[in-house]
């Protein structure tokens, strides 16, 4: 599990070094090869970080102040605007469905649809964006600007293990900053959908409840949990493994974080696509 | 090679420990609490009974949908099953707290409406039954707007089969039209309804005819009521007049009544004579009966002389002539 040592000034775990020359001729079975080998470095390292965070090991004190420290530096200031702003979001979806769904004489299939629109689909994926982009790439940024550096490789000298030490942590808290901001986002937006179409009272919570309980169905339920888990792995794991992995492109178009990013959307996209082929299929 | 210079360390943040532990356990209730929230709207905890629906057709049905009861969910689709005879068996979850809406004699029907999905209802009309026990199995009745349309559709195509019928040049009801088109040019024409209604010119000229002689005839009988007036305002100076045959009738009939009064004074007197007769007729009654008394002695002496006699004539036989002569 311990990083291997490749050569000077470049640490890459756990993985051979590609033979890419920036500027050669362009040759597409190159490229192809390139662009698997990219895919399958995000997946190691993913499996990798996985059984470090599974493993007992990885707690030791040190580690684990580091988590605390980039968990609470990470969640904390992001947690109160990104509810703030999704509460404002929701307000407005909510009444534009309630309002809409009245004027068809559909109510009583608004608030259904509140749940799965906001809770179900829009919540987590925003979510995992306001992460990515707040909290991911920055990462990301600082793992690269270490690498690039050799501080990585200069705690590999001193006996630390910086995919322990330096990576796991912020993987750990951008996956659980997406659980948060959507757990809280979701509660959020439930309480506010109730409070929308009854009111203040408690007359309509039973019927609301059974609402919220033909949404979830168990399917549903299976389907959003694993998304929301699998979005908080793409968010937390692709811009730190494409800073681990990508080198500095000097004249390359895009810039290593873009490409993360893009390689993100490309993740969340085929998620996202795929829980909703897993609801409505 | 020399180490390279460390990034700067971040600033410590204060009560780090807590306030990881903190978000954790945040995230944890959260999550906790949301499974719970969805368990209980999922009614995992509630103490259910079995119903058991059966359906020739359970599309549309969907699992995890309610049963209403006067609009309010009593009851979940569990399952949906196809039963040996074909027919589909909607398993329903009731609450006990809610079983007692149902009774034996509720009635479950499926309803599909054209917006929105189907929707399961209960009724129970007489509570007071006995409730519905558990795992009971009722028929339930459809009730398919969807299914109304293709009747629609079929009655709404003999409906414009029959109108199109109608409405062919060669049908009954453009004859008539024609006939009525024809009937009103009639009308409009010289002799309007008449013409209509007796079919021809001639015969319209012939009763035209006869209502002019018709006229002619009044214009005479007017002439003659005017001289049948006269005759009566004569009859009337006749009978009514001075000399007339009234005032003589009157006269008359006063002579009349003087004559009817000597009648009755006539009358009167006679009436005396007879109350005398009756007088006198009383008394010879009270004489006739006076003279039957003295005839019944005078027969009761004679039977005593005429025995004297028989009694002498027995003690003197010589006696022959026995007669007795009364004189």
């Amino acid at each position: 599990m311990a990083a291997r040592r490749v050569g000077d000034n470049s640490y890459h775990p756990g993985m051979a070094p590609m033979l890419s020359r920036p500027g050669a001729p362009a040759d597409t079975g190159r490229i192809v090869l390139r662009w698997f080998t990219g895919w399958w470095r995000i997946v190691h390292l993913g499996a990798q970080l996985m059984v470090l965070a599974l493993s007992p090991s990885s707690y030791s004190p040190a580690n684990r102040a580091a988590m605390a420290r980039h968990i609470v530096v990470d969640t904390a200031p992001t947690l109160a605007w990104f509810t703030l702003l999704s509460s404002l979001i929701s307000l407005v979806v909510i009444r534009i469905v309630v309002v809409t769904a009245a004027s068809y004489g559909l109510s009583q299939y608004a608030l259904q649809m509140v749940v799965r629109v906001l809770v179900l689909e829009l919540i987590p994926l925003t979510a995992a964006l306001f992460v990515a982009l707040r909290i991911s790439l920055p990462d990301g940024r600082e793992l690269a600007r270490m690498r690039l550096r050799g501080e990585l490789d200069a705690l590999l000298r001193r006996g630390i293990d910086p995919l322990r030490h330096e990576v796991l942590p912020r993987v750990i808290a951008g996956a659980f900053a997406v659980l948060m901001l959507a757990a809280v986002a979701g509660v959020v937006t439930l309480v506010l959908a109730y409070l929308s179409v009854h009111g203040f009272t408690l007359g309509g919570l039973e019927r609301y409840t059974r609402t919220v309980g033909q949404v979830f169905s168990p399917a549903v339920t299976l389907i959003f949990t694993l998304k929301t888990f699998l979005l908080a792995l793409a968010v937390s794991l692709i811009p730190v493994a494409s800073a681990l992995y990508d080198l500095p492109r000097g004249r390359a178009r895009t810039s290593a974080e873009l490409q993360a990013l893009v390689r993100l959307f490309l993740v969340m996209l085929l998620i996202e696509a795929a829980s909703l082929v897993g609801n409505y299929y | 090679m020399s180490e390279p210079p460390a990034s700067p360390e971040p600033p410590p943040v204060a009560h780090l420990e807590f306030k990881a532990a903190l978000l954790l356990a945040l995230l944890v209730l959260l999550l906790a609490g949301s499974v719970l929230y969805v368990m209980y709207a999922r009614g995992v905890f509630e103490p259910t009974q079995r119903l058991v629906l059966v359906a020739d057709d359970s599309e549309g049905v969907a699992v995890g949908m309610d049963m209403t009861f006067s609009g309010f969910p009593i009851g979940r689709v569990r399952r949906i099953e196809l039963a040996q005879d074909g027919a589909a068996r909607i398993l329903i979850d009731v609450p006990r707290k809610d079983a007692r809406w149902l009774r034996e004699s509720s009635v479950f029907t499926l309803t599909r409406s054209l917006v929105g999905s189907i929707a399961i209802r209960a009724y129970s009309g007489v509570l007071g039954d006995p409730p519905l026990p558990d795992g009971a199995e009722r028929r339930v009745l459809v009730g398919d707007a969807t299914a109304e349309i293709p009747q629609l559709v079929a009655a709404t195509r003999d409906l414009v089969r029959n109108l199109t019928a109608l409405s062919n040049a060669d049908s009954a009801l453009t004859a008539a039209l024609g006939n009525v088109h024809a009937a009103s040019e009639r009308l409009k024409g010289r002799h309007g309804a008449l013409g209509l209604l007796l079919g021809n010119d001639e015969d319209a000229r012939k009763l035209v005819a006869a209502l002019d002689r018709t006229n002619a005839l009044l214009a005479r009988v007017d002439g003659l009521a005017a001289r049948v007036d006269g005759v009566v305002a004569k009859a009337d100076a006749q009978v009514f007049g001075p000399d007339g045959v009234m005032p003589e009738t009157r006269a008359a009939i006063v002579q009349l009544n003087g004559t009817l009064a000597d009648a009755r004074n006539t009358l009167r007197q006679a009436d005396r004579l007879l109350a005398e007769a009756q007088a006198v007729a009383s008394n010879a009654k009270v004489a006739s009966a006076d003279l039957g008394a003295l005839r019944a002695e005078v027969e009761s002496s004679l039977r005593k002389a005429e025995q004297l006699i028989d009694g002498i004539n027995r003690r003197w036989p010589f006696a022959r002539d026995t007669e007795l002569k009364l004189r």
